[in-house]
């Protein structure tokens, strides 16, 4: 490699920066006014696209001179589609759940006329007299925005915007240092630790990397986000996928490495598309490919698209899919970092662990400490899901509780109803209960408490949730998901599932839960790679804090939480059920709901396929309908 | 058949025009063809098996390892429940069995008539619109057994529109 | 070459530098189950974990077929928490494999059995629910039979179809509990490219692969 040029870095580095930033004052702080509507995937799925169309239509009708940008998620999925205004003279306001009828109000009362139709706010991104700043809301005390903080900010699609707001400056400053062990030293001190789940320092991974002898060497940014629950990684690639491509390319600087690949699963396809485009821009820039800004460093990227395999987010078994080859994992060692990809060392590091790399650079590794634990600095990113208010994105740094999480920023229980556990980490994760609601977040604390940082989804679970179906479920997924390749894994799963069916179909037996305990030692100790010896985490958390259901099940036939379908009946409260009400008999999918000769609704307990469409169905001031377990407790039809 | 022989042949050696003859393009090849046939038969893996000279066992290995490669053609409308965490808990296995029940067909398979194929997906990172169902690729929100029979009423709507637009058109 | 010296259950053994453990010990006549372990492959699969032992200084057991021989090493292969690794490693596969020991052509040369004895843990288990795959055997080939039920996934058939012969015509496919040894698109052994030569039969360590009565021809051995 040639010896860095620092001057002509600094000057190309500029050129482009300044660009960038007279491009985005005139879009942020310019006279005319702006829209921006959020149409990463769960916008989408909440119909931003038709929002954005109504949008451009109605701008367009009135000869507004108003950009209508697309930007990625700001973590309030639960309020998507989310539409912010930016209007000379107003403040920068987000609106919540917009559809094409509020979208076309917001063209004709707001920007046409003066009305800011406060009814749709969400809240404002800054502080104001007018409307109640989102950074007012009781969420804001604990959120610290690191990684997510251009997210839903910035159009994804436009290099600028990433530029303007100090993006590729790390890299700018990294390629003027020469290429020793300066800024591996920078993120080792930063105590950087891998957000894939586990945990492993990045400088140390990146340090075993660079020692090795001289030759190709690759880095390999893992998006391969399988678990089930988790959209930390597609958010950001989506929303930021520029943080992600510049921590990479200073990676490869760091550990001497030429090529990186990016690997992101094929049912991600808009990530999959803006990573395209993000990866075209940066190379016209040449802050990608040949002597980047006249460094002499080269660094190529290639997108690899997943096709679906869970067990490919372990490092050997992402290796042999680029590779062209089933993904199986290989035992380690040796390491990625000395034999990987190609037989060549190899880092591998998740989306956000190296999203996190141009911060750290850019503000040192002493900021980066001050945030979080001692031993688990920064901040951590998950992804609410479940029985949660505000359902969506959040980043918090860690040592903040599980307790401040859920209530404080998530918003708590909805409807009333009363939590009973947290599953963190995915299939490899665990519930945790109540009672471990006060844990501070770190790697080291999960770990202890038997769960895992996973990724960082986290999906939380209220009374009517079923622990043993919960486990069981994510039994199902791992032994689906399982390679085959070792015994444990392949039949081991395989063998609890099978006792964990039974338990769910009330047809468990005395002896099930010792052996499903002793298997799950096992498996969880005798496994090849880590997806194996993960898999029973679900299964060991659940009996560790739940047990008493387990029991109910196998004892009693019963499911606490009236959700095992095999072991519960759908019955109508005959005093409660109205007359003249015919709600459930016309929404019933297989018309097992008939009135009686007093037109009290009864059903029939051998057509209903428990699809619980009728106990939605039932008028809430009624509320009939109800769920029995065993399902012999239907009371005899008269 | 010889017509759908000719365009697999042909399609497939478009893909692998594209393509130098390294392992490592073996799925990223499996994904083009896919996307330009809907599927992967039989004598297209045989073909890229000589592309890539390697045995044909190993591409068959490969396209039965990953969930995204279908060996069987699909359906016009692609239905894909998703699975995840956030949708099982709130009935996604549920809508599933809607599915089911009115397509009358089990994961992984095509209705008779070419219509729809079914299946499910592990997760598409929607968890906020729990239950989600991607109905040709694209995800619906809060997919439950009524909005299921919607979405079928849609196309069914449309399927007659078309009908009638034919029958007056000709 | 250079060589170490370790202890295997007590027994001193020098052992050149670099072998895995696995095969230093049964060099040595000391047996240590094992099933996927293929002595010319590069790289173990590790995949049939039987071959658990205990190493002191490690707290948990490692597979031997793995472990590379470290000067002053010492094993023990009849430890408490190895053997209960193996012993469950093995009835998995026991309660997913039939069981007709009487009726099978691989009766009393069945590696199995050897395990099985060497265990003590009965072919038959009780534990565990029996979990069969019931897939259809291949009776295509005029020379031998293929019951997939009774494979293992050892891999040690497509190692030398693949490897030492360079025929290539089975190889794994599918995943997970469906995971299974097969040819292009399970398509019959009769019409595949086999090239008769039998190597597979000699090296399956059960019944999964064997002749034909009418075909059978005098037992040799394949190295791998």
């Amino acid at each position: 490699m040639k010896v860095a040029e620092p001057a002509a870095v600094a000057v190309a580095y500029n050129e482009i920066k300044s660009r960038a930033e007279s491009r985005w004052r005139e879009l942020a702080n310019g006279d005319k006014p702006v829209i921006m509507v959020g149409t990463a995937t769960c916008g989408r799925a909440a119909g931003a696209l038709q929002v954005l169309k109504t949008l451009r239509n109605e701008v367009k009708k009135h000869n507004l001179d108003c950009p209508v940008v697309e930007v990625g998620c700001m973590g309030h999925c639960h309020a998507e589609p989310i539409v912010m205004i930016k209007k000379p003279g107003y403040p920068f306001i987000s609106y919540g759940y917009v559809n094409p009828v509020v979208a076309e109000r917001l063209v004709k009362e707001f920007l046409l006329g003066d009305d800011p139709c406060l009814e749709s706010v969400l809240g404002a991104l800054e502080e104001n007299d007018l409307v109640p700043s989102l950074a007012d809301f009781p969420r804001a005390v604990y959120e610290k925005k690191i990684i997510l903080q251009n997210c839903g900010q910035i159009d994804p699609t436009d290099i600028d915007h990433y530029v303007a707001r100090d993006g590729y400056a790390a890299l700018a400053r990294v390629l003027q240092m020469p290429p020793d062990d300066d800024v591996i030293n920078e993120v080792k001190k930063s105590g950087l630790r891998g957000r894939g789940g586990a945990g492993f320092p990045a400088g140390q991974k990146w340090h075993a990397c660079r020692s090795t002898p001289p030759g190709p060497r690759y880095i390999i940014c893992n998006g391969d986000e399988g678990d089930p629950g988790a959209f930390m990684d597609r958010a950001i690639l989506e929303s930021d996928p520029h943080s992600v491509i510049e921590g990479m390319i200073i990676a490869g600087y760091a550990i001497g490495a030429s090529y990186g690949y990016i690997y992101v699963r094929a049912e991600y396809p808009l990530a999959v598309a803006r990573l395209e485009i993000a990866l075209r821009q940066a190379r016209k820039l040449n802050l990608l490919g040949k002597n980047i800004l006249g460094s002499g460093f080269s660094f190529h990227i290639r997108l690899f698209q997943g096709s679906g395999a869970f067990v490919c987010g372990e490092a050997t078994a992402l290796a042999a899919s680029i590779e062209g080859k089933p993904g199986t994992p290989r035992p380690k060692p040796p390491r990625m970092t000395t034999e990987g990809l190609f037989g060549r060392p190899t880092v591998v590091n998740n989306v956000k662990t190296l999203a996190f790399v141009p911060p750290i650079i850019r503000n040192g590794a002493a900021w980066f400490t001050s945030i979080g634990t001692k031993d688990s600095p920064g901040t951590a990113v998950f992804a609410l899901a479940g029985k949660i208010a505000n359902t969506g994105l959040v980043e918090v740094p860690m040592g903040t509780t599980l307790r401040q999480v859920i209530f404080d920023v998530g918003g708590g229980i909805p409807k009333g109803k009363k939590f009973k556990a947290v599953q963190i980490g995915g299939p490899s994760g665990g519930c945790l209960p109540e009672s471990a609601l006060d844990l501070p977040i770190d790697f080291d604390s999960l770990q202890d408490a038997g769960a895992m940082m996973g990724s960082g989804g986290m999906v939380v679970l209220d009374e009517d949730d079923c622990m043993v179906e919960i486990a069981r479920y994510f039994l199902e997924f791992t032994q689906r998901e399982s390679c085959g390749k070792c015994t444990f894994c392949r039949l081991g799963t395989k063998q609890m599932l099978a006792i964990l069916d039974d338990i769910t179909l009330g047809q468990g037996k005395e002896g099930d839960i010792d052996t499903l305990l002793q298997l799950a030692e096992d498996v969880k100790l005798g496994s090849l790679c880590g997806l194996g010896k993960t898999a029973p985490n679900p299964v060991l958390t659940t009996l560790r804090y739940f047990k008493d259901e387990y029991e109910a099940h196998i004892t009693e036939g019963r499911c606490p939480a009236l959700m095992c379908r095999e072991l519960i009946a759908y019955y109508i409260l005959p005093d409660k059920c109205e007359r003249s009400c015919d709600a459930c008999v016309g929404t019933c999918t297989v018309e097992a709901i008939t009135p009686n000769k007093k037109r009290i609704k009864v059903i029939d307990q051998e057509k209903c396929v428990k699809c619980n469409t009728c106990l939605v169905a039932c008028p809430p001031q009624y509320n009939a309908v109800i769920k029995l377990s065993p399902p012999s407790e239907v009371p005899a039809a008269k | 058949m010889a017509e759908e022989a000719e365009k697999i042949r042909r399609e497939t050696g478009r893909v692998l025009g594209r393509f130098s003859r390294k392992r490592g393009n073996l799925i990223p090849i499996l994904q083009k063809v896919q996307h330009r046939l809907g599927y992967l038969p039989r004598e297209a893996m045989l073909e890229i098996a000589r592309f890539l000279d390697i045995p044909e066992i190993e591409v068959y290995g490969v396209v039965t390892f990953y969930n995204q490669f279908r060996r069987n053609p699909p359906g016009k409308h692609s239905i894909r429940v998703c699975l995840g965490t956030a949708c099982h808990m709130k009935g996604g296995y549920i809508t599933l069995d809607a599915w089911k029940r009115r397509l009358n067909i089990g994961q992984g398979e095509t209705t008779a008539d070419r219509e729809f194929d079914l299946d499910t997906v592990a997760c598409v990172g929607c968890c906020t619109m729990a239950p989600v169902t991607v109905v040709d690729d694209k995800p619906q929100a809060n997919v439950e057994p009524t909005r299921v029979d919607g979405i079928l009423l849609a196309f069914e709507r449309e399927r007659e529109k078309k009908h009638k637009e034919n029958r007056e058109s000709s | 070459m250079k060589t170490v010296s370790l202890t295997i259950d007590g027994r001193k053994i020098i052992a050149e530098e670099g072998t895995k453990l696995l095969w230093v010990a049964l060099d040595n006549g000391i047996y240590i189950p094992n099933l996927c372990a293929i002595r010319s492959s590069p790289e173990p699969a590790a995949a049939c974990r039987l071959c658990f032992v205990e190493v002191a200084g490690k707290e948990a057991p490692v597979t031997a077929c793995t472990e590379t021989v470290a000067e002053g090493m010492v094993v023990n292969t009849r430890g408490k928490k190895a053997l209960r690794l193996a012993r469950s490693a093995f009835e998995l596969l026991m309660a997913s494999h039939p069981v007709d020991c009487a009726g099978c052509p691989a009766n009393r040369s069945c590696e199995l059995q050897k395990i099985s004895g060497h265990l003590k843990v009965k072919l038959k288990t009780k534990r565990l629910r029996t979990l069969l795959r019931e897939l259809p055997i291949d009776d295509s080939h005029p020379l031998f039979t293929y019951d997939p039920n009774k494979c293992v996934l050892c891999g040690r058939c497509l190692w030398v179809c693949r490897q030492q012969l360079g025929i290539g015509v089975l190889g794994f496919a599918h995943r997970g509990f469906q995971r299974v040894v097969t040819t292009f698109a399970d398509e019959p052994l009769g019409q595949s490219r086999c090239q008769e030569c039998g190597d597979c039969i000699a090296v399956c360590p059960t019944g999964a692969l064997s002749f034909k009565d009418s075909a059978k021809p005098a037992a040799r051995a394949v190295k791998i």
